[in-house]
């Protein structure tokens, strides 16, 4: 769900590649997973086409700042949902999730559920009518509004370079897995998805990111769905699946999402309720779904404030549904594979297969030629929509809040079009610079992976109190910001340098791995808004009358006429949150 | 003059190709059985996987194919 799980996963798959003997590559062909017929190929190529055609379609109606950066603000909510949720579900993302499925059960599933869906209905009717009527282009661009140019820079800064580094870990993360499943060169790889990516998305700007982030979706449930579905049928319905589970890994901690979160070491993946329920579902799921501007740009193309209220509700529903396509073919596989997926380090030593193949093998299993290329695509999809997601998000960061903001401010609104072209190439290229740093320095994931989660955590506390309290002055989210950011960075120095230091940060000597990033996140979150708050209290509040459109409780929220009850945002992320809760209370 | 072509309308070109392409491979299979099928290959998936793919793109081709825009009604 988040790019950290992205970055484990590629670090992982590194040392995959390194070890090439290992997994089913030495299995089943000797350069790759599978090997593609002409009609799988086939397939590949269409897509490929497909993209770049809509890049030169689009061309025409991307010819301003609005049409560029932010789709024309023409986006129904249905599309508008779709792109918000598709812009963070990932190749890496489905492969990640699988995998982490098969090594710690269904509480995987937390970070669909729990992790995403009330941060994303708050996002809808809460956060969303301030961002929308003060028609900023960004979040930064709200940030500078509420609080001021210093801010601004400090959180346009931090993004527009996380955005372009994540861009290239995606490049490098894609090219690795096409060479572990299918044998094809790094380089092939990196260059033909960096060059598609490039004229796709400075052709046609957020619109065109945003109409192949809809076909990403489609083609990643089109091309995994029949997984689970064959998968049930094969293992005899869910009761068996349970049943062979136990059976099989001995203990029923697989198969449940709360009752084992009582503590530290009563589950498989070494976490707590406090640290799912504060940590994961409030400080880092509001955090990411509610401020990454990649995700929000999304939203903030929509045509209207009910398609913006509605698009993340509507991304909500879907998410709660991807579990199914990503959790249940790793439990599936804990029933139906006659050998058992081991550790990254493990497999390389041993040449079994790891974790992180789980969904690829499960693919190979029930797809034959056609289906396997269908599946493969959605694979390559999924990995240049994140690509071009972020490559547009940094696009507009740029050239609105950094050079738009602070280096030429009068500029026609046709040369900051080009601008946002020319960022879009520049980005890309400074992606595949970064794809081939990595692939000869592969630390600088884990740092870029700290880099990030230093960042989001506290940037939700500075726009929460923007948002919510009046009192809260430009100095006040200045420090809180950097504070909470350099307390993350404390904390996770701390651990690297010393790893026992974990039962401090997580308040548990039982706490693992996973429970770090919560946890880090939980503490730069409170460090922040303490700081806000104290900061603000001793500053000069500005006066309530700058503050409209801006601050809940002093703006006018615009009315909105809806002809019938169930057509009201409200109705839906109340139904979308009755069934979060019935689905967590049946798989408690 | 025609209106531009919805993002569904590019979904609905997109299934159908697949799903043609999936069906005819399914279809192929019957007639030349592969060496190494996947597991329930006895189920045919690629033809009745494709058949819904194609079903759903040709619906999706035929609502939104852009229509021609309504001439202005005059003043």
């Amino acid at each position: 769900m988040f790019p950290a799980t992205n970055l484990w996963m590629v670090s992982h798959l590194a040392g995959m590649v390194a070890h090439p003997q290992s997994g089913l590559i030495a299995a089943i062909t000797p350069s790759g997973m599978v090997r593609l017929s002409p009609v799988d190929l086939i397939i590949i190529a269409v897509y490929f086409v497909l993209v770049v055609f809509i890049g030169f379609y689009l061309k025409e109606s991307s010819n301003t700042g609005e049409d560029f950066f932010m789709a024309g603000r023409q986006m129904t909510a249905w599309i508008a949902g779709l792109s918000f949720v598709s812009a963070n579900l990932g190749s890496l993302e489905l492969m990640g999730w699988a995998g982490s499925a098969y090594q710690y059960g269904i509480l995987a599933t937390h970070w669909y559920w729990i992790g995403a869906i009330p941060a994303m209905l708050f996002l809808g009717i809460v956060m969303m009518p301030f961002y929308y009527i003060s028609k900023v282009n960004s979040v930064p661009g709200y940030l500078q509004l509420r609080y001021g140019p210093a801010t601004r820079a400090l959180s346009g800064i931090t993004f527009a370079v996380m955005t372009i580094l994540m861009s290239g870990i995606n490049m490098y993360a894609m090219a690795l897995v096409m060479k572990v499943v299918l044998g094809w060169d790094l380089n092939f790889s990196i260059w033909v998805s960096a060059i598609t990516v490039a004229a796709y998305v400075a052709l046609g700007g957020l619109r065109s990111a945003i109409y192949n982030e809809v076909l990403q979706f489609l083609l990643i449930w089109a091309g995994s769905l029949l997984v689970p579905i064959l998968g049930l049928i094969e293992v005899g319905g869910w009761r068996n699946l349970e049943k062979q589970i136990i059976h099989n890994v001995g203990q029923t901690g697989y198969l449940h999402m709360w009752t084992t979160l009582g503590h530290f070491n009563t589950n498989p993946m070494g976490v707590n309720w406090f640290g799912i329920v504060f940590g994961l579902g409030f400080v880092v799921s509001f955090g990411y779904w509610t401020t990454d501007f990649l995700v929000v740009q999304r939203v903030l193309s929509a045509d209207n404030l009910r398609s913006a209220r509605m698009a993340p509700i509507l991304g909500a529903a879907f998410k709660m549904m991807v579990p199914f396509i990503v959790i249940l073919p790793g439990l599936l596989a804990l029933s139906v594979l006659p050998f058992k997926l081991v550790a990254q380090d493990i497999a390389v030593q041993t040449g079994q297969h790891s974790f992180n193949e789980v969904l690829p093998l499960m693919l190979v299993r029930y797809c034959g030629p056609g289906l396997l290329g269908l599946g493969v695509t959605a694979l390559i999809a999924g990995f240049m929509s994140g690509m071009a997601g972020n490559v547009s998000a940094f696009s507009t960061v740029w050239t609105y809040d950094l050079y738009g903001a602070f280096m030429n401010k009068k500029a026609s609104d046709e040369h900051y079009v080009k601008m946002g072209r020319w960022c879009t190439l520049i980005g890309v290229l400074v992606s595949i610079g970064t794809a081939y740093l990595v692939q000869h320095a592969a630390s600088i994931m884990d740092y870029v992976q700290a880099l990030f989660s230093f960042f989001i955590a506290p940037l939700f506390g500075t726009v929460l109190l923007g948002m919510l309290w009046r009192r809260a002055t430009a100095a006040g989210g200045f420090w809180g910001l950097l504070s909470g950011t350099l307390t993350s960075f404390g904390l996770w120095e701390w651990v690297e340098r010393d790893p026992s230091a974990l039962r401090y940060v997580a308040l548990s000597p039982d706490a693992k791995a996973m429970a770090q990033d919560i946890f880090r996140a939980l503490w730069a979150w409170v460090v922040c808004v303490i700081v806000t708050v104290v900061v603000s209290l001793l500053t000069k509040p500005r006066p309530v009358a700058e503050l409209e459109g801006l601050v809940y409780g002093v703006s006018p929220i615009p009315e909105e006429h809806d002809d019938h009850w169930y057509q009201r945002p409200m109705v839906w992320a109340g139904v979308v949150f009755a069934v979060f809760v019935v689905l967590n209370v049946i798989f408690r | 003059m025609r209106e531009p072509i919805s993002i569904w309308c590019f979904s609905g070109v997109l299934l159908f190709i697949y799903g043609l392409l999936i069906f005819a491979s399914g279809l192929w299979e019957l007639a030349h059985p592969l060496l190494h099928p996947p597991v329930l290959h006895q189920l045919h998936a690629p033809i009745w996987w494709g058949a819904i793919l194609t079903v759903i793109g040709l619906w999706y081709l035929i609502e939104f194919w852009p229509h021609k825009r309504a001439s202005q009604p005059k003043e």
